[in-house]
């Protein structure tokens, strides 16, 4: 019975994945390149080899980070797309503070307050559009992609500017030095940064389904005017629902910074965000669904940058893959639901 | 003193107003098809997609053909074909509208960036000499303004669509339809429209709007293509779209407000202003943000806006 | 001699079924040319789907229509409006922000571009015929629920419609509006059209049908060829053999419902608005200075043609609605324009009109709707945190049993359930969290006979414990059933409050279209 509930489920994001992967083989074949080989590469290197396996886990993280706002944003109903720029401006945070507080506290209290720092970023960047959105009613899609543009170019303006470690010379912030970044897993390569990951999804997770503020998001996602005449706080929970998932944007930018770059570099832009939020849609919004989901998104993108020195394909195959998912994903839906595929004009 | 000087400056001005109208030139068409798209109750993040493909296409046809006219129209054909699909996935097989329209541009960004490595790898090519823009006698030779009289047709021509636009939208049966279908798709059905077909129309419009604003852009504007060359594009339009509130007939205030904004950067930097670039970029998408606070409250989105229809 | 009449309409054979649920079953009709033709039946009884299937909205799982002699196949709105057949909506389909000339010029023309000079000409014709003095520029929005019909109507004709359907047309009208367009009626079928008259309310389909069509949970259970009983002097008075037609003996005894005996005295005042104004969503006014006392186990009816304020008096006072000057005081606190949190925590709780769209969450089980209001409190939430999922679903369970909500069990997802059904879970959760006030607004709009008595019984339960209730409705014979004083809402203002002893109907409606003994 409960097994039931796992495999009905993952038909629609397993029939997705295996279809995207089927027309990007025809693609790649038609661009006159080889999709056995470029496959088999991809797999061989993504999750045969040690590093490839190491990589990929650490790129989960900020996956997984990233999907635990989008988790909750999502389900109360509100399209918070601006996940990259809050990402950055988490980042940039803690790009900029880090440095002045490297020798000030013990490890964990450090790690501790910037990843405070980075949420702290990720959130404010958000207020914004939320208080445009409770207060206005202005259309938040089109607010927070906005200003992931004017982040986008505002972090690259203090990179090159106030914030650059030594004038003159390749833009970023002061550099950490490695024993002052996150620290690893026991016996492994892969940073803590996975852990909060799965901390942070999972908590997630039980959020949403067991918590009274859960219940909340839900209520207003699925049905607004039902909300408020339950008495809900509509701008409270709307306002709240967004400074979490740019909280939890913003830290996946510290985390990124932290664990793997050490500082925020020149004109950067990973868009962990694209990927997040194709990724929730397939997990169907649960929490334990996202993490294989995120492992393979992130396999994928680190096999596709293997790919492209091997097999010669280049790395926006890897889009192209995650664009093809979500589409044949809400196909599968639809013929799970209706069992046809034509209609007449 | 010298910034004063440098503003009033002949150079800065034609920079300014004629690249002005040059750059609003894409997001005029994309804004005009996605006007009629959300007055149709679908809304298309995809927008900038549709634009990034039909650049893309409009770009290697014109490099291969060597003839602005043939890629013009595979830029607009590129938009049709994506515009099909996105009109199958939204209308009939009812798959969310935001969801299915970032897929769009996500896959518009990373198709026409791997097409264009694997067409040309490390290259950088550039369309030359197939365009020119077209004066108008007289009046392009007005000392300061006389630039918005030297443009392109297809600025002329996206100018000219306003009005026409809204004449569509308001005074004819297809746009009575469009906007019944937007605002109470069972009382259009009801009335012997078909919804399905009437919204997937207004998809194809888009399309082909689209993949011409893109085609402007790659072929005239710029004569090259980078990834990503849309810049947020296709999200001003959208911003543009929903600021005017669905009539045609105001956005050419919008675009040009952004417009302007855009053309700043290379008018600053005639004028021999050095201030940080990366501010200035920041600029249009601020200014679009405050107008929307300003302009923008409250606004009653169309009643079947998003929302998929089904005949229970 | 008179001619033969001809037949216009045959459906032979219609059946429908929805996932399982029969709606329609293997049921004939036919309409006559000039002839009003009523479709009697409770609600539920399939009359909508039927006549849905005759324009085009759904396909029949079975049977053959005929029109005018010759079979059809009816697959779209479409089909239906160029074989002559107009349906006006019970849910008037009218596009709202658009004018009436272009609601009317909607789907009539396969050209790209707007004959408008043409038809304004043809517009004042038509308009002029039917009684319709409107500026054809003017939004539908604008208009009154009355006016509005007859735009729908106004719309059929000029389409060219010869056989007209109204789906339960009387349910916005006033009596005396509804005397009004019978006699539309009646110059329509003159002019040789022909009606199809769906309605639930016995007394209008005796009053002005030429024929009445019965059917019960989907069949056809009698004819009644009212010009041929005219003649007859014996046997059972019509209306009655007509109830039995519609109901099994036992249930058309319990139709007639237990008359409550209507309280003398009153007791405390619990609620009070003072003054009350407030304006609608679109800036209008809605409620002018409306004044008066709920008492402590009263059942206070407020009548009233839909569209008078109904909507924003429920509203207002439950916390939704601001109002723009006034007080509403309950027991001795002023809960004037406070959230609808704080009201609700107070005792006042809402049965709303809008039972699918607001009254519940339709993707969310039957349980978690049913804590709506109380997900807060113990035992369904340790400390207001953390959810108890358990006691969640037994609360669920409970509601279920204590309300005979037919649901397979508390995790079902209410948009599986029937609207009785919703309306039954609405009614538990609101009446069971110990109310102090309840705001009832159409209870039991649209719903079956046995669902109805049952919401009925629940009211006079609630009232007998001392619960103040408010009841606003259209229907008058509820509101006469249920109420100790009755007060009329017309125009946002509150006309009069009479005890329910001792009024007519005659003078609620009076009232209901504003012609006081003093005014007018």
């Amino acid at each position: 019975m409960k097994l039931k509930k796992i495999i009905l489920p993952a038909i629609g994001p397993i029939f997705a994945i295996l279809a995207a992967l089927m027309v990007g083989g025809v693609i790649l074949f038609i661009m006159g390149l080889n999709p056995v080989r470029a496959y088999s590469e991809l797999f061989k290197l993504g999750m045969g080899t040690y590093l490839g396996i190491t990589e990929s886990l650490k790129k989960m993280a900020p996956l997984l980070i990233m999907s635990a706002g989008l988790i909750i944003v999502f389900r109360a109903g509100i399209w918070n797309i601006g996940g990259d720029g809050q990402f950055l401006i988490g980042a940039i945070f803690v790009g900029g503070i880090a440095p002045l507080l490297v020798n000030e506290f013990p490890p964990y209290l450090y790690f501790s307050i910037l990843g405070l720092v980075g949420f702290f970023g990720g959130a404010m960047w958000v207020v914004i559009p939320a208080m445009l959105k409770a207060k206005y009613q202005i259309n938040e899609i089109i607010i927070t992609m906005m200003m992931n543009f004017v982040a986008l170019n505002f972090t690259a303006y203090l990179v090159k500017g106030p914030l650059i470690a030594h004038p003159g010379r390749y833009p970023q912030t002061i550099i950490l030095p490695l024993e002052k970044r996150l620290p690893l897993i026991p016996f492994t390569e892969i940073h803590i940064g996975l852990i909060v990951g799965l901390i942070a999804i999972i908590l997630v997770h039980y959020f949403v389904r067991r918590t009274t503020w859960g219940y909340e998001f839900r209520l207003l996602g699925e049905n607004k005017k039902a909300a408020f005449y339950a008495g809900l706080n509509i701008k409270k929970v709307t306002i709240l629902a967004m400074l979490i998932s740019g909280g939890f944007a913003g830290l996946a930018g510290a985390n990124d910074v932290l664990g793997i770059k050490g500082s925020f570099q020149g004109e950067w832009n990973p868009g962990y965000a694209f990927s997040a939020i194709p990724l929730v849609f397939l997990a169907r919004f649960n929490g334990f669904a996202v993490i294989p989901l995120a492992y393979f998104f992130s396999f994928l993108a680190i096999g596709g940058e293997f790919m492209s020195r091997a097999a010669n394909v280049p790395v926006f195959f890897v889009h192209v893959i995650e664009a093809l998912m979500l589409i044949f994903f809400g196909l599968s839906e639809y013929i799970q639901k209706k069992g046809k595929l034509f209609w007449k004009f | 003193m010298e910034i004063l000087r440098a503003i009033f400056s002949e150079p800065f001005f034609v920079i300014l107003l004629g690249g002005t109208l040059t750059a609003s030139t894409p997001i005029i068409l994309a804004a005009i098809g996605e006007n009629f798209v959300e007055a149709g109750g679908t809304l298309n993040l995809g927008l900038e997609g549709m634009m990034l493909i039909g650049a893309f296409t409009a770009f290697v046809a014109a490099l291969f053909t060597q003839n602005i006219y043939w890629g013009l129209l595979c830029g607009m054909g590129a938009g049709v074909l994506v515009a099909l699909v996105f009109g199958y996935l939204v209308i009939y097989l009812k798959i969310n509208q935001i969801v299915a329209g970032l897929g769009i541009h996500l896959f518009g960004l990373g198709f026409t960036s791997l097409l264009f490595r694997i067409l040309f790898g490390r290259e950088f090519p550039i369309v030359r000499g197939i365009t020119s823009k077209t004066a108008i006698p007289y009046l392009s030779q007005i000392p300061y303004i006389g630039s918005i009289f030297n443009q392109h047709i297809i600025t002329y021509l996206a100018l000219a669509l306003l009005p026409i636009a809204w004449w569509v939208l308001y005074k004819t049966n297809f746009g009575l339809n469009v906007r019944a279908v937007g605002e109470n798709p069972v009382a259009a059905d009801a009335h012997g429209v078909k919804v399905y077909r009437t919204r997937y129309v207004t998809v194809i419009l888009e399309g082909i709007l689209a993949g011409l604003g893109g085609a402007f852009l790659s072929i005239c504007d710029l004569s090259f293509f980078v990834d990503n060359m849309t810049q947020g594009g296709g999200f001003i339009a959208i911003a543009i779209v929903m600021l005017v509130k669905w009539n045609p007939s105001r956005i050419f205030y919008g675009a040009f407000l952004f417009g302007i904004f855009h053309s700043l950067t290379f008018g600053l930097q005639i004028a021999g202003l050095a201030v940080p670039r990366e501010f200035i970029l920041m600029l249009p998408y601020v200014a679009v943000i405050a107008v929307l606070c300003i302009l923008a409250r409250n606004t009653r989105l169309p009643g079947a806006f998003c929302l998929p229809y089904e005949r229970e | 001699m008179s001619e033969v009449p001809q037949t216009v309409i045959k459906m032979r054979g219609i059946s429908k079924r929805f996932n399982g649920l029969v709606a329609n079953d293997n049921i004939d009709f036919d309409l006559r040319r000039g002839e009003i033709h009523a479709l009697l039946g409770e609600n539920g009884a399939g009359k909508t789907t039927l006549m849905n299937i005759l324009s085009g909205m759904y396909q029949p799982d079975e049977g053959e229509i005929y029109v005018k002699g010759k079979e059809v196949k009816i697959t779209s709105p479409e089909d239906s409006l160029n074989l002559g057949i107009g349906m006006v909506y019970q849910h008037l389909s009218l596009v709202p922000t658009l004018s009436v000339l272009e609601n009317i010029l909607l789907g009539t023309s396969k050209r790209f571009f707007l004959p408008k000079k043409h038809t304004e000409k043809k517009f004042e014709e038509t308009t002029k015929h039917y009684g319709l003095s409107v500026d054809p520029d003017t939004e539908i929005c604008q208009l009154s629920a009355g006016e509005q019909q007859r735009v729908e109507i106004v719309k059929l004709f000029y389409r060219g419609s010869e056989v007209l359907v109204l789906d339960e047309p009387t349910s916005v009208l006033a009596p005396l509006e509804v005397e009004d367009f019978f006699k539309v009626l009646k110059n329509v079928t003159k002019a040789g059209k022909s009606v199809i008259f769906i309605t639930h309310k016995l007394e209008e389909a005796i009053r002005i049908s030429d024929r009445i069509t019965v059917l019960r949970q989907g069949e056809k259970v009698g004819e009644i060829d009212l010009k041929a009983v005219a003649g007859k002097k014996e046997g059972e008075p019509l209306g009655e053999e007509i109830v039995r037609m519609m109901f099994k003996d036992e249930e058309a005894k319990f139709v007639e419902g237990i008359k409550k005996a209507p309280k003398k005295t009153l007791d405390r005042a619990v609620l009070t608005l003072e003054g009350v104004t407030a304006k609608n969503d679109r800036g209008v006014e809605a409620l002018r200075r409306v004044s008066f006392s709920l008492h402590r186990g009263e059942v206070l009816g407020i009548a009233g043609v839909d569209g008078n304020g109904q909507k924003e008096l429920a509203e207002v006072i439950v916390g939704q609605h601001k109002v723009s000057s006034g007080k509403i005081v309950l027991n001795q606190s002023d809960i004037t324009n406070k959230s609808v949190k704080f009201i609700n925590e107070r005792g006042v709780f809402y049965v709303t009109e809008d039972r699918i769209e607001e009254g519940c969450v339709s993707n969310l089980s039957l349980a978690d709707n049913a804590i709506l209001r109380c997900y807060k409190k113990e035992p369904f939430s340790k400390r207001g945190m953390l959810l108890n999922l358990e006691a969640i679903k037994e609360y669920g369970n409970e509601l279920i049993k204590n309300f005979s909500i037919k649901a397979p069990n508390a995790e079902a997802l209410v948009r599986t359930l029937s609207g009785g059904n919703i309306q039954k879970l609405i009614l538990a959760r609101e009446f069971s969290q110990k109310p102090i006030v309840l705001v009832c607004n159409k209870p039991t709009h649209g719903l079956d006979v046995m669902t109805t008595q049952f919401i009925r019984n629940e009211i006079r339960t609630q009232s007998a414990r001392g619960v103040s209730v408010l009841l606003i409705s259209s229907d008058l014979d509820e509101i006469m059933e249920v109420s100790d004083r009755i007060g009329v809402l017309f125009k946002g203002e509150l006309m009069d409050i009479l005890p329910n002893k001792g009024t007519t109907k005659e003078e609620m409606g009076r009232l209901m279209l504003g012609l006081t003994d003093k005014g007018k």
